[in-house]
């Protein structure tokens, strides 16, 4: 079916998180109105998820959140969150597009540039009555693990994804609901909505900008480090949030039985520069994210030992040498080391079984926690909805990544952060600014042409 | 024109609503089974933590020898529970922590962690 109802903007930015959000704003600062499309329920990314970043630690939360409010409250960005970019392609109307993007070429569209088909995935809420009260969740009986926790703790059916979610709509996981009516007796604006069903429509715009961000490897994908089945083995965003002040136990316990650690391993480069997880190069941030976690650690369990096995560090930015350091003279054990595998120990520990690099062989070493400095990779693959390139590397082409990183091949689409290539938050802002410059510059220049 | 909503015309979209909510359930009816399932082994559980714990607070080792859970499930139903106010962190015990019901709180009505 072909969705007759459009929307145009100047620019649209695909992607909310901090990146998504810093260029929407730098733009609809200058006057240009903006689509932020989102495909999780909040925007905020990753960097909300975090608990604080390196190397000034502050904390993650207190900077994402004004940014994130700040965008919803613009006049001249307009939100799309919980959606699902379908495609995105230069505006062919009136040419044969080759029904490559079947109903993207609605006749009676007016050619601007670019369009995007987008389908608004269902709530199961009214965003226009709901008031965010969350009455629903309270009273909603089925338990779910909760994702945005790293699944260490539950959370509802129905419920706002997290506390400081924007906008604050909840959303119904609707495979596990057993439709017992309870969310919607609860509910003092009847916005609850069963029957809700997944709508599509058209943004054209000028420009775009990609900020589509990373993801994890995932560890269950790691066989010698026990494909995320050996207790107490974690992720390094699962560790963010046992850090965060309100993270799933409000303090760092171990998962399998909430005991209090009292030796921390980090493993660096756990699916980076390995060829054989097929991400051969090097995700930039572990060593200084692992360096801040152990530090934070090593604040809030001061007794405990924090170990982190690495083959090197990698410490580049302004201020992260420095921040290395401080991370070695408060007693975090450094240990040149790659680590083989990892097994499941006695008393729920993890034995760590590494090979030293100064040539004095191979060691074993037992855990209560064990971190794992996982790969990223990109986020969103471009496949057959953006004819956008991709690098080896599989994330997004910069066709000039020395004099402007955020020029793709295609005219009028432009990549920022971590959508190009691994890095850190002061390089996706620096990034997320150079791409909203560009884009205006294109939407001028063709101002001037026209 | 004003539209004056009668009697009628409420019990007429009450019962409509009702005959989709019916024809929706037969077409979830598999989902609906499994999550029913779920939540009854999950409210018998909850259950036998919270009877439990009026007992006396306890470390999550303690509760799920108790009633024969394994820990990690306990820690993660014990993480709902302090999430929606249901229990609260007590005193230390060694490297565990205890967990008490939250007598004081009053949880929003109809409130079923």
């Amino acid at each position: 079916m072909v969705p007759t109802n459009t929307k145009n903007f100047d620019t649209l930015v695909v992607g909310g998180g901090i990146a998504g959000l810093q260029t929407a704003l730098d733009l609809g600062d200058q006057g240009y109105s903006v689509a932020v499309v989102e495909k999780d329920a909040s925007i905020g990314g990753k960097m909300i998820r975090l608990s604080k970043v390196f190397p000034t630690l502050d904390c993650a939360s207190c900077i994402t959140t004004p940014k994130m409010s700040a965008v919803a409250h613009h006049e001249n960005i307009t939100l799309f969150t919980y959606c699902t970019l379908n495609s995105l392609d230069h505006d062919n109307s009136g040419e044969d597009s080759g029904n490559k993007f079947p109903g993207i070429n609605a006749p009676g569209v007016k050619a601007t540039g670019l369009k995007a088909l987008i389908t608004q995935n269902p709530r199961y809420v009214d965003p226009i009555k709901c008031i965010g009260c969350r009455q629903c969740e309270y009273v909603c009986p089925v338990h779910v693990p909760d994702m945005e926790q790293g699944g260490l703790s539950a959370t509802k059916v129905i419920c706002i994804p997290f506390s400081n979610a924007i906008p604050q709509l909840p959303m119904m996981d609707i495979e596990n609901c057993m439709l017992c009516g309870q969310c919607e007796k609860a509910c003092p604006t009847n916005a609850i909505d069963y029957f809700q069903k997944p709508e599509r429509f058209i943004i054209t715009a000028k420009t775009a900008v990609i900020t589509t961000g990373f993801d994890l490897l995932p560890v269950r994908d790691n066989v010698q480090y026990g494909n995320a089945k050996i207790p107490n083995v974690i992720d390094s965003l699962q560790m963010e949030r046992l850090l965060a002040p309100h993270g799933p136990y409000n303090r760092v316990l171990r998962p399998s039985d909430g005991m209090e650690p009292d030796s921390i391993a980090y493993v660096q480069c756990a699916g980076s520069r390995d060829k054989s997880t097929g991400v051969s190069y090097c995700s930039r941030v572990c060593c200084m994210y692992a360096i801040k976690q152990a530090m934070l650690l090593s604040g809030s369990l001061p007794l405990a030992d924090i170990i982190i096995y690495y083959m090197d560090i990698r410490a580049f930015g302004k201020g992260y040498e420095q921040f290395y350091q401080n991370a070695k003279a408060m007693g975090i054990e450094f240990i040149k080391a790659k680590v083989a595998r990892i097994d499941e120990g006695e008393n729920g520990q993890a034995q760590v079984r590494y090979e030293l690099q100064d040539g004095s062989g191979i060691a074993t070493a037992d855990h209560d926690l064990v971190i794992l400095s996982m790969g990223m990779i990109p986020a969103w693959n471009p496949g057959a909805i953006c004819p956008v390139s991709k690098d080896s590397d599989k994330f997004i082409t910069s066709i000039k990544p020395k004099i402007s990183p955020v020029l793709t091949d295609m005219e009028g689409v432009f990549v920022a952060g971590a959508a190009a290539g691994p890095k850190d938050i002061v390089d996706t802002i620096t990034e997320s600014g150079c791409a909203a410059m560009e884009a205006a510059k294109f939407m001028s220049k063709r101002l001037v042409e026209n | 024109m004003k539209t004056i909503n009668t009697d009628k015309d409420r019990d007429r979209d009450k019962e409509a609503k009702k005959a989709a909510m019916k024809e929706l359930r037969g077409v979830r009816k598999n989902l609906i089974a499994a999550a029913s399932a779920t939540m009854k082994l999950q409210r018998k559980e909850l259950a036998a933590i919270k009877a439990f714990l009026k007992a006396e607070a306890a470390t999550i080792p303690q509760i799920a020898a108790a009633i024969d859970m394994p820990t990690d499930k306990t820690l993660w139903y014990m993480a709902t529970l302090k999430k929606y106010g249901q229990i609260i962190e007590a005193q230390k015990e060694g490297a565990f922590f205890k967990y008490a019901l939250n007598e004081a709180d009053n949880p929003p009505k109809k409130a079923e962690a």
